[in-house]
Formats: structure tokens, sequence, C-alpha cells
């Protein structure tokens, strides 16, 4: 029980430390302003509206959350161990396999509560982008630019009350408004439920494609095998070593089919890479969703447990790195 | 894993033996022993100083015990058990050379995060942080991010948290380090109460006055070996001479004294009236500025020992 307390502790930490840090703040922002943007500005569509939207939404949750699990996992335990706060927690009764494993839990914390924003934002995205409609008194194209106006509004109301929070009660400024960022996106996604694409008075219905939420759920998954990644190369690596080892992983890993994956069966290196790099491609499917298509369940399941696999190999390998290392910061 | 290592004597509370640190560079060939051969015992209740020059070894001992560092050979024993074990480390208390905070945390955040890491219940924490802040000089400062504080501050802080688990072993690695003069009195004000309180303390530092201070023995280290161990008292005795301290006599009653004096020694006795020094001369005038200006509440100063840390309330200033 007490081993609970004290893991809940540390992950609380590392969950409010990631998200005090006002990189992480800035990437949220960007990644909400751009999803909420794109269906807006870009005109050209080529009959592919919803496409674009969803794909361009998913792929800022994708970019923007390696991102932020980059920097978390660099500056959470990496720095932790130059900078000396790692020896303070662990000349306390903490063991070296809790610290890691609530290194991990806290970002990853930070990380679900990224991405249910940028999928919030994804599915809103994907409703925002302009439709064919007819109706007795409309026929043609229309855009919904209510739904599309309150989201782009959901960051700056974040931003400025998390300023008036700070003003009034002293909060810290990037935590308050990462928080309320999640709040003010969901609270825009429940009211456009009660407001049809015209912008009129409707009976309560969100209008979204739920079918998203799948693919969505596997970019988490992708950012979470990516977190396990980063956390266990800050166990060896400085902060910029670390980064950069998450954008070789993640390039490698999107080459791996075409690069290992077509010589597996000749070649006892290539089977090997390929089975120990992550394979981006399984949760990468927004394609499937092309012309009213679904991802089905079972495909959904296996790759979020191939996720849960990756991730917690990479944790096991991470923890015996973690054991060695000597902490001289 | 046996609890307690072979050889380890019974009521040390640190003991090392043949402890040796030998650092290697990336192809694994040796690149300098930071200890060497380090043997040690540390009684209950005694304050004992780790001397020595930069480089000498001092944190890396003090690292070892932590469980922080892996020694190269021999071995430690800290409150009865291996260094890494958890369980030896409910009883540390430890201030880092440099105070390792979470810039974005308060102070009364800092120590409850640190109290619940010891699985004190959350009652006691607060009452403890309240105590410790207070005790500091940091009760106005309590809600404000450790990142904006001076390094002054950020010391008190990381002194406050090393004692939040009421430590039965407490280890100071330069304490009074980006300290003012204040605050490195209160600092060895505080470790004379702990030791009377029956705390251990271990503390390393290279400012010698700090040490003379306050330690019971010191360990004087170079080069992680181990040049000379003992009390204060006797390392500093000069035995081959005595001091007398009289109150100031007549001119005629001096003459008398010295003519006796050389008559004995068979040769001029030293005369000359006795000093402050420095550190004393400038509390004494701090504590008057602040008797005139009648302010109490600033950072320097400190309040009270709580009573937890021990059995009886003393000031630490």
């Amino acid at each position: 029980m007490q081993r609970m307390r004290q893991f809940l502790t540390l992950t609380r930490l590392t969950a409010v430390e990631t998200l005090r840090q006002p990189i992480c703040l800035l990437l949220a922002v960007a990644c909400i302003l751009l999803t909420a943007a794109t269906p807006m500005v870009v005109m050209h569509k080529f009959g592919e509206e919803g496409k674009l939207a969803r794909d361009s939404g998913l792929a800022f949750h994708f970019v923007c959350g390696l991102l932020i699990a980059g920097t978390a996992a660099g500056s959470s335990l990496a720095r932790e161990l130059r900078k000396g706060t790692a020896s303070a927690i662990l000349s306390k009764p903490v063991t070296r396999d809790a610290l890691f494993l609530a290194k991990y839990a806290g970002i990853a914390c930070v990380l679900l509560l990224f991405s249910a924003t940028a999928a919030l934002a994804t599915l809103m995205c994907e409703r925002v982008e302009e439709r064919f409609v007819s109706t007795p008194a409309l026929t043609g194209y229309v855009t919904d630019w209510q739904t599309g106006n309150l989201l782009l509004a959901a960051p700056v109301a974040a931003l400025l009350l998390a300023g008036l929070l700070n003003y009034l009660r002293r909060g810290a400024f990037s935590s308050s408004a990462f928080v309320l960022l999640a709040l003010c996106v969901a609270a825009v996604f429940a009211v456009s439920g009660f407001f049809d694409r015209t912008g009129r008075f409707a009976p309560f219905d969100l209008r979204v494609a739920w079918r998203i939420l799948p693919a969505a759920l596997l970019v988490t998954m992708a950012l979470l095998v990516l977190a396990a990644l980063a956390v266990a190369l800050s166990t060896r690596l400085r902060p910029g070593p670390t980064l950069a080892g998450c954008g070789v992983l993640f390039m490698a890993g999107l080459v791996s089919d075409y690069l290992f994956g077509q010589h597996a069966a000749t070649s006892a290196a290539a089977a090997f890479l390929h089975a120990a790099l992550p394979n981006w491609q399984h949760f990468w499917v927004t394609d499937a969703l092309s012309a009213g298509g679904h991802i089905p369940l079972p495909y959904v399941l296996r790759a979020a447990g191939y996720g849960v696999l990756y991730a917690g190999g990479v944790l096991a390998f991470g923890i015996l790195s973690f054991r060695g290392v000597e902490v001289q910061g | 894993m046996s609890e307690t290592p072979a050889g380890a004597s019974a009521g040390a509370v640190v003991e090392t033996s043949r402890l040796t640190k030998v650092f290697r560079d990336f192809w694994r060939r040796p690149k300098v022993t930071a200890v060497d051969e380090l043997s040690l015992r540390i009684a209950p209740g005694e304050i004992y100083g780790l001397l020595g020059p930069n480089g000498s070894g001092k944190s890396t001992t003090i690292k070892i015990l932590l469980g922080l560092l892996h020694p190269t050979a021999g071995e430690a024993v800290v409150l009865g058990r291996p260094p890494r074990h958890v369980a030896a480390k409910r009883g540390i208390g430890y201030l880092p050379e440099e105070s390792h905070l979470y810039p974005y945390l308060s102070p009364r955040e800092t120590l409850t995060f640190y109290g619940r890491l010891f699985g004190l219940r959350a009652g006691i924490i607060r009452s403890r942080t309240a105590e410790l802040l207070d005790m500091v000089g940091l009760a106005h400062a309590a809600d404000r991010p450790v990142g904006e504080f001076s390094k002054g501050m950020m010391r008190r802080v990381g002194l406050a948290q090393a004692l939040i688990n009421d430590p039965r072993l407490v280890i100071l690695d330069e304490p009074t380090s980006g300290l003012d003069p204040i605050g490195c009195r209160q600092i060895k004000d505080l470790m004379l109460v702990l030791a009377r309180r029956g705390k251990t303390v271990l503390l390393s530092s290279h400012l010698l006055a700090d040490v003379e201070d306050v330690c019971d023995r010191i360990g004087i280290l170079f080069n992680g070996r181990l040049r000379a161990q003992g009390e204060v008292a006797q390392l500093l005795e000069k035995r081959d001479r005595i001091r007398f301290t009289v109150p100031c006599l007549s001119t005629e009653q001096l003459q008398t004294t010295l003519a006796l004096l050389k008559q004995h020694a068979g040769s001029e006795p030293d005369v000359d009236h006795p000093s402050l020094n420095l550190e004393q001369f400038f509390l004494r005038v701090v504590r008057e500025a602040h008797r005139d200006a009648g302010s109490a509440g600033s950072t320097a100063a400190g309040g009270a020992v709580p009573a937890w840390l021990g059995d009886r309330e003393e000031a630490v200033s």
C-alpha cells in the first residue's frame, strides 16, 4: 500500500513537472490551433474534404505528441540524473525500479490527457470540414464555421483563464493552461452538439465521425510506445541525444517494413531488426477511414496488444539499464 | 543478500571497510581512483566531519553511502544495512552539495513530496512542513516556485527536506555553501542541536572553520585516501604549549607574572588580548542592527528547531 502511494506520488510529480514545462503547453496549443485551422484555411480539397481534415488532425496529434514524449522523457529522467534531483529522490527509500516506472507513468498520463484533447479536436475538425447539404432552406457546400471558431477560441480561452488563475491564486500558468485547454476543448465538443452545421440550435447530437476514434487510439498507443523508448534511452543518454535517438527510432520504425521486412525471410539480421524496431505502420491506419471505411475492432486490439507488449519489453530493458546507472549528479 | 554485511560492528551508524571507488572511461579503463581503501566508523550521536580539498573523494564517499554509486571494492554499512537497501534510507536525511530541487515546485510542495516518499501521513507532513519552513526562515515564501529562489534560499529548502523524516543519520554535503554568515551559523547551531538530540551527523566540507566549530571527530581525505583522523580538540592541540587566560592585570602585576613565567619557561612568554573571530563579530553587529530596526521576519531569521526532531525545544539562532 505504501509502495503504491509512493509510486503515485512520483507519478504525480512527473506529470506535474511535465505539465509545468512551457514547451509542452506550446506544443499542445499548436496542435489544437493547427487542427482547428486546417478545415477553415485549406480550400482546394479535390473531393477529399473529410480525409484532409482527419489526416491532418491525426498527423498533428502524432507529431506534437512525439515531441512532447521526447522532451518530457529527456527533461524528466535524463536531466534529473544530470542535475541531481534523481540523486535526491534515490537517497530516500525509493527503489530505482519504482522511480523509473513512475517517470514513465507520469509522462504517459500527460500524453493521455494530450491525446484525449487532440482526438476531440480531430473529431470536431472533421465535422467543421465543408459538406454538401441539401435542405428545403439550403442546398450547397457548407462549412461548420461556428464549431471551427469555437475550437479556435478554446486555446485562447484556456490561456486567458490560466492567466486569471495565475493572477488570482498564483497557480502555475503552464500546467493550469494545459488542463484548461483539455477542459475548454471538451466544453466546445459538448456545446457543438446543440447546433447544426449552419449554426442553428438543434436537438443534441454530436454529429462527429466516431470511426476516427480507433485511429486516434492507435496514434495514442504509438505515443505511449515512443515514450517508453524515450524514457529507456534517457537512463543512459543526455536530453539532446535522447530526443535525437527518439527521432532515429521513429524514422527507422517508419521504414522498417521496407528496409528489413521484405528481407526478413532470407536474413536473420533483417528479421531481428524488423522485430526489434517499433513498427509505426501498425498504428497509422488513417487510409482505412477513406470512403467511409472503418477500422475493425480486432485490428485495434491486435495493434494495441503489440504496443503494450513492445512498451513492456522496452520498459523492462529500461529498468535493467537504470539499475546499473551510477547517479553522479 | 544478508541484512548486515560481515565485519560490520554493532552500534556504528556508518561503517566502511577498505572502501574503494574507481571511475572508468568509456572503454572501461580506470580513469581516476576517487576513494582509496577508506575505512571509517561513525558512532551514534557523533558529528563527524569529512574534510578535504576539491576532488578528494568526499562527495563520492557520501554517494556510495547513499547507494547512488557502486563501490569498486570494499564494503559500506549504513544504519546496519548495505547502502542500497531501501530500509537503510528510511533513517537518512541528505542535503546534497547542490540543492537539487524541482524548480516548478514551491517549498511547501517540495516538502510534501518528500514526506510522501517516506510514507508519512498527510497531517504529519502538513505540520512538519510548516515547522521546518519556519525553522529555516522560509514561511513567508512557502508557496513561491523554488526556481525563483536565491542559492541561499534553495539551500534552506534543501535542509528542510533533509529533516522531514526525522532522520537518525543526517548527511550534509557542503551545507553552508551559498549561505550568508548568519545562515552558516544557524546550520552549525542546528547540527549541534541535532547531535544533542541523539542524531548522528556526517558533514562534508572544505570550509575548515565550519568543521572546527561543530565536529566531534574529523577525517581528512586527500586523493581518496584518509590521511588523518581523530577528535578535533586532540588533533589541533599543541601539547608543547600552555595558554593562561586571566582577567586584566595592572602593569606591576603583569611584570611580576611575566618574570615568574620567564624564570620557569626559560624564554619570553607571548602576551596579548583574546579577540573575537570575524564570524562572532559579524553576528554581533547584525544582531544589534536587527534589534535597532526591530525586524525579525527576514529570511535570515530562522525559527525554533521543531520538537519532533528530538525531545527538547531549542532555537537555531
